[in-house]
């Protein structure tokens, strides 16, 4: 049934932003049947920027280097930070006034956690909750290869109050993020050297091994202390969750992965050439929501600590001179909305080629934009400010949600009313989720 | 009252931590703080009216009790922001605000350590990236990159990276864990016959058009701009390979050795994709050899049918900072520049792989003889016997055996070969939590000494990040290790093995978070001169410096002042010190006119707390107090209001005129009147670490602005001091036994693997006394902890 094509006509998607749409349902025949079954699928992404934007006064010189916009509803013009967007503006809502009520006394460093689960942490010890994406990857990532991916320009799970990823299990465990384009894309494309047969055994044996590892490992956790025990958990959780990943690949074993060509993505870039490391982190994205290989994403471009997060050399790498984190701060001084503005201004092109990729790529009868759902923003306004997060939800234009508005939000609005009217639109029956009140209509066609 | 008691026994014991609880230690709820809540909120919060439903008068100042710490924390929020009390009320007077923030923060602070708390125990530990590094290359005995897909490893609050609470574990992780195990044993458990060898030589460099082009011609000179390319045709796909390189110098007179750098690449049309190989001075005139080896998978290698087929060897002089690859308008001068030393490559050997035995010896390590009346799983047992006991860093017994021998059995049956079958047993071993944890059986009810094997871990895991060697390993066995004249001749033996770099390394870089300089960008526009190599530079300086005090038995107080530094010749050069002529780290000695000496003016800890355009003497100040003094003050607050740009600009204003507009806040100043007193002494250090006596910045149209320095503070307490040697000068005559009880916390700490608690008070003091009386040798104070209560039970 395995239709032979190829997607490695490199001209086709090297780094560019106007590349061929590939029409969904011809050029990709994996899981056909399946999709005419379950419908088209829906997909979420959600991309986290730390530190905040500039914000200069409305009356200020430099007030066209505030990162929202003029207006409101559908009257609104984009500032010099945003324009890059607006060849999208019908596919994209800006909000503003949104922000975690959790998050508002928490120390300016440490909502990044929070962004996409909305848990406190105060008063207790740290304890988050299962973040959005996870969330949704529970309802639509059975369908794919892979339940969801979790990308960080740092990696890995970071500190408590300073995690390197977005992501977070039902458990509240964080869930470590890649930072390498070539390790993401060895996961997600990297071919199999061995035959079916030969992948089938080893999976088989691999399963074998997880049985017995995992009666081992109970009677070695019967005999540790109550602390260790606890710790030990996050093991066996860890076997249990890779013998599920084993019988899903068994599953999807039959069918190849995708044959994408490693020089379409950048896949050596690192984090001191930002924009083409960002691109392709974006790119990833791009390729997995494309190929089907998984409807659920998130990417941190850098953690809210600028002592430790690789993000903050972005600034000067593109030769804007100076630290992300110290340009946060530097906002209020002479030229300083300029000088951070013209990064925000830089991180929204980025942005801008990555959903325009996405528009640009048919879907039955519309783009792959009009059923991904992406999120962008931070939950800092100002550096150290854990209210009124910048923020856009771009796509969905097919799952009914209405856009080309500014929203302006009250604080008596939380986040998290954000996040079900995100569910919803993907038919994820839900009525809350965090400390959510309701939905935003405001955003319902 | 028992809360109250506790409190105050807590506050006494936190003396040396205290910062901001200086004027804390006796305050009592009732007595200071509800005298000042009375006179200024009651009135709205109290029994008459409860503004914003808050009631302060019943409020409780226990904030052990979560909801109780809530309705505080929202209490501070409010006093940074300036809202309370607000305009139509009299306001706080200053000292009382002080006071009442302080408290706050202070209580705060300790109950979240209570609430972290483990009751002194250390939570299971998993082995980190570096530990699992050094781990699977001492039991393989094949030096791989065990660690590259791992993901990096969570700091502790204290700021280690070996925390058992800290490392968790995940799907992802347990997964790679398990590639790693299986790619690595394909490779030391091998079949078939000995491997062909490959070798190849040249004198010729051999031409490569493209790399011409971009003015870095091909020659057997090497200045700055060319380099010596060797196209080798036949090379193996796999295994250990070797590249001598035979070389001499031209090196001008008063200038240094030039560096060699090999890298090994492919020619392609897109990107030609290169890997560094080695790199080594030449340090003479005469002929010599430089050797330099590499497993050639971890290369780019070129493709099955390549168009520019052949590996390159590529040969640079690096002496210099490599130039730009695009230099717009500048062409590079086409002569060499006969001010810069030259290699001179005589010719190229390369030879792989190298074998020096078939089986190799890591072979037949795990796979022993086989004795010819074992039937297969007779000698899978065998093999397990001997694997086992030291995958798992202890002796085993049947009911370790029997899952790795039932896995054996289900899948002899179905693979192509026994050897394959023992691969993947072994993999199981490799991804069991025996292996990837420091388990240490036991129940909290009751504290037990460590058996000897435990113990030979943590020791091998403490001083070499790694498991036990086969003395240390035998020690254990004969049940002696915890003899205390054995005990500390092994640690002494230990600390003086090669090994011991890793502790170091490790200890160093995670104690004074030297890894800071790779998070600020040095602005061109402020040192268009910085070579970025001296942020690596810098930051093996500081390692080189604590190996030396180490090594040498010097008194750990060199850390805060000394009269040698440890350099190399492009730091040497940065910091205007005579110094030596090579890549390699000498010791040099300073006189007081080099301005340098103990960790203070060393770059890694200057320019890590910068901005990379200027000093950040905040930064500089909560680095001393929390790395050297275990005293770091409290995290900045929520919603911090930032200056108003309205009012009148920052911008003209020096970086002590800045703060002092900072501490006129009232929020602002009970924290920083504690803080920024420890960094002004610094302003004489510019961001990149140069001795200065002048701020400069530049304006963005590139206008140049000179201040004089001002490193006057007067420190909490009173002491006034001026620049850094009096600062240092302070330290060593009236904090030297704070700074060695700080030292001796995070040593403890890392030693043990967790944070420490109030229970560790008693051994703390006990190592600093111990510590001190030793003159501060930390060798001793090594010794002294492995030989401490907390290290050798559970």
């Amino acid at each position: 049934m395995k239709k032979s094509w190829h997607l490695s006509r490199r001209t086709l998607l090297r780094g560019s932003a106007a590349s061929l749409a590939l029409p969904w349902l011809e050029s990709m025949s994996w899981g056909n049947e399946k999709q005419a079954e379950a419908g088209l699928p829906t997909r979420m992404c959600a991309v986290y920027f730390p530190f905040g934007v500039s914000l200069p006064p409305a009356n200020h010189e430099h007030a066209g280097w505030n990162w929202f916009p003029t207006g409101s509803g559908k009257e609104f013009e984009f500032t010099n930070t945003l324009k890059s967007l607006e060849p999208l503006r019908n596919q994209m809502t800006v909000l503003s006034g949104l922000s975690h009520p959790n998050g508002r006394s928490m120390g300016g460093h440490d909502t990044g956690d929070i962004f996409l689960t909305g848990a406190s942490f105060k008063g207790r010890s740290y304890v988050n909750s299962i973040s959005l994406d996870q969330l949704v990857a529970s309802h639509v990532g059975t369908k794919t290869r892979f339940p969801s991916i979790t990308l960080s320009s740092d990696g890995g799970v970071g500190e408590p109050t300073r995690a390197t990823t977005l992501s977070f299990s039902s458990q509240g465990r964080p869930i470590p993020a890649l930072a390498s384009p070539r390790q993401v894309f060895a996961r997600m494309f990297g071919q199999e050297d061995s035959s079916v047969d030969a992948a089938r055994q080893r999976l088989e044996q691999t399963g074998s091994m997880l049985d017995l590892l995992l009666d081992h490992s109970r009677s070695l956790r019967r005999k540790l202390g109550k602390l260790d025990q606890n710790k030990f958990d996050e093991y066996l959780d860890s076997v249990r969750s890779i013998e599920q990943k084993v019988d899903r690949s068994q599953k999807w074993l039959e069918i190849a992965k995708p044959d994408i060509d490693p020089n379409s993505v950048a896949l050596d870039a690192s984090p001191d050439g930002p924009r083409e490391y960002i691109r392709a982190m974006y790119d990833l994205i791009y390729l997995a929501y494309q190929t089907d290989s998984t409807r659920a994403a998130t990417y941190m471009l850098g953690q809210v600590a600028g002592a430790t997060t690789v993000a903050n050399t972005f600034p000067a790498c593109i030769g804007l001179g100076g630290n992300w984190h110290g340009l946060a701060h530097g906002a209020g001084k002479k030229d300083g909305f300029v000088a951070l503005g013209r990064f925000d201004q830089f991180l929204a092109e980025q942005f801008a080629y990555f959903l325009t990729r996405l528009h640009e790529t048919k879907e039955a009868d519309g783009t792959l934009l009009d059923r991904t759902l992406v999120l962008y923003g931070s939950s800092n306004s100002r550096t150290h400010q854990n209210r009124n997060y910048p923020l856009i939800l771009a796509g969905g234009n097919g799952l009914g949600l209405k856009h080309g508005q500014y929203l302006n939000f009250s604080e008596s609005t939380p986040m998290s009313n954000l996040f079900v009217t995100m569910l919803q639109a993907m038919n994820i029956p839900s009525d809350s989720f965090a400390d959510s009140t309701g939905v935003l209509s405001e955003l319902h066609a | 009252m028992r809360i109250l008691l506790f409190i105050g026994l807590f506050c006494c014991l936190m003396v040396s931590r205290a910062y901001a609880q200086q004027d804390q230690l006796s305050v009592d709820y009732g007595k200071d703080i509800q005298p000042i809540l009375s006179q200024n909120c009651y009135r709205c919060h109290g029994k008459e009216k409860q503004e914003a439903d808050l009631r302060l008068d019943t409020l409780s100042g226990d904030l052990n009790d979560s909801a109780v710490a809530e309705t505080w924390h929202d209490v501070l929020t409010r006093l940074n922001l300036g809202e309370m009390p607000p305009e139509s009320e009299p306001p706080m007077q200053a000292d009382q605000h002080r006071r009442l923030v302080g408290w706050v923060t202070t209580e705060m602070k300790r109950t979240e350590e209570l609430r972290r708390s483990n009751g002194g125990r250390i939570v299971l530990r998993r082995l980190n990236r570096f530990e699992y590094q050094n781990t699977m290359r001492d039991l393989l005995g094949l030096d791989l990159d065990y660690a590259k897909d791992l993901p990096p490893e969570p700091t502790s609050p204290d700021g280690f990276q070996n925390n058992g609470a800290t490392l968790g574990m995940s799907a992802l992780q347990l997964e790679y864990y398990l590639k790693t195990a299986r790619e690595a044993l394909a490779k030391v458990i091998v079949t078939g016959p000995r491997p062909q060898v490959f070798h190849f030589e040249t004198d010729q460099t051999s031409d490569d058009s493209k790399r011409s082009k971009q003015n870095k011609g091909s020659s057997n000179r090497l200045d700055d701009k060319s380099s010596f390319l060797a196209r080798v045709m036949e090379f193996p796909r796999e295994g250990e390979i070797r590249v001598r390189v035979h070389a001499h110098a031209i090196i001008p007179p008063n200038e240094g050795f030039p560096r060699l750098q090999v890298a090994l690449g492919v020619r392609s049309d897109t990107v030609s994709p290169e890997k560094v190989l080695g790199e080594a001075d030449v340090t003479s005139t005469e002929p010599q050899v430089l050797e330099f080896r590499g497993r050639i998978e971890e290369f780019p290698l070129p493709s099955a049918n390549p168009k520019f087929p052949g590996l390159l060897i590529i040969a640079r002089n690096i002496y210099n900072e490599p130039a730009p690859m695009k230099r717009k308008g500048k062409k590079a001068p086409a002569k060499e520049d006969p001010s810069q030393p030259i290699i001179v490559i005589d010719s190229v050997e390369f030879e792989g792989p190298l074998v020096e035995s078939w089986p190799p010896e890591s072979h037949t390590r795990i796979m022993v003889p086989r004795e010819r009346r074992w039937s297969e799983s007779q000698y899978a047992e065998e093999i397990l016997k001997r694997f086992l006991p030291r995958a798992y860093r202890r002796p085993v017994d049947q009911a370790d055996l029997a899952p790795m021998l039932d896995l054996f059995q289900k899948v002899n049956l179905r693979s192509q070969s026994f050897e394959d079958a023992i691969r993947d047993t072994l993999a199981m071993v490799l991804v069991s939590p025996d292996f990837l944890y420091l388990v240490e059986p036991g129940n909290e009810k009751q504290r037990r000494k460590l058996n000897d094997f435990e113990l030979a871990s943590r020791m091998s895991y403490f001083l070499w990040s790694s498991m036990p060697d086969e003395k240390l390993f035998h020690l254990a066995e004969s049940g002696k290790l915890r003899e205390p004249k054995v005990l500390e001749a092994r640690a002494r033996a230990m600390l003086a093995d090669p090994k011991i770099e890793r502790f170091v390394q490790q200890f160093t870089d995670q104690w004074l978070n030297l890894s800071g300089v790779d998070r600020v960008a040095v602005n061109p526009e402020y040192y268009p001169d910085f070579d970025e190599r001296l942020k690596a530079d810098m930051r093996e300086e500081t390692k080189a410096f604590f190996a030396e005090i180490l090594t040498q038995d010097l008194s750990g107080l060199n850390l805060i002042d000394s009269d040698f530094a440890m350099l190399n010749r492009r730091l040497a050069e940065h910091y205007q010190v005579p110094g030596p002529r090579g890549t390699e780290f000498e010791r040099v000695e300073l006189n007081l006119m080099d301005r340098r000496g103990g960790l203070l003016t060393q770059g890694a800890v200057l320019l890590s707390n910068s901005t990379g355009e200027d000093s950040h003497p905040i930064r500089r100040a909560v680095w001393l107090l929390d790395r050297l003094l275990d005293s770091p003050p409290p995290p900045p607050p929520p919603d911090v209001p930032e200056l108003n740009p309205e009012e009148a600009s920052l911008a003209g204003l020096s970086v002590k005129q800045q703060l002092e507009v900072h501490r006129k806040k009232e929020s602002c100043n009970s924290c920083h009147q504690g803080i920024d007193p420890w960094g002004i002494p610094f302003e004489n250090y510019d961001a990149i670490g140069l001795w200065r006596e002048e701020v400069r910045r530049v304006s963005r149209k590139g206008k140049v602005n000179l201040s004089p320095v001002v490193a006057h503070a007067t420190l909490p307490g009173g002491k006034q001091v001026t620049g850094l040697k009096e600062l240092k000068n302070h330290l060593l005559e009236n904090e030297r036994e704070r700074f060695a009880k700080a030292l001796v916390r995070r040593m403890l700490a890392y030693a043990l693997g967790r944070s420490l608690e109030l229970t560790d008070e008693s051994t703390v003091t006990q190592l600093t006394e111990q510590f001190i009386q030793h003159d501060y040798r930390i060798s001793d104070l090594m010794v002294a902890i492995i030989q401490s209560e907390p290290f050798q039970s559970k």
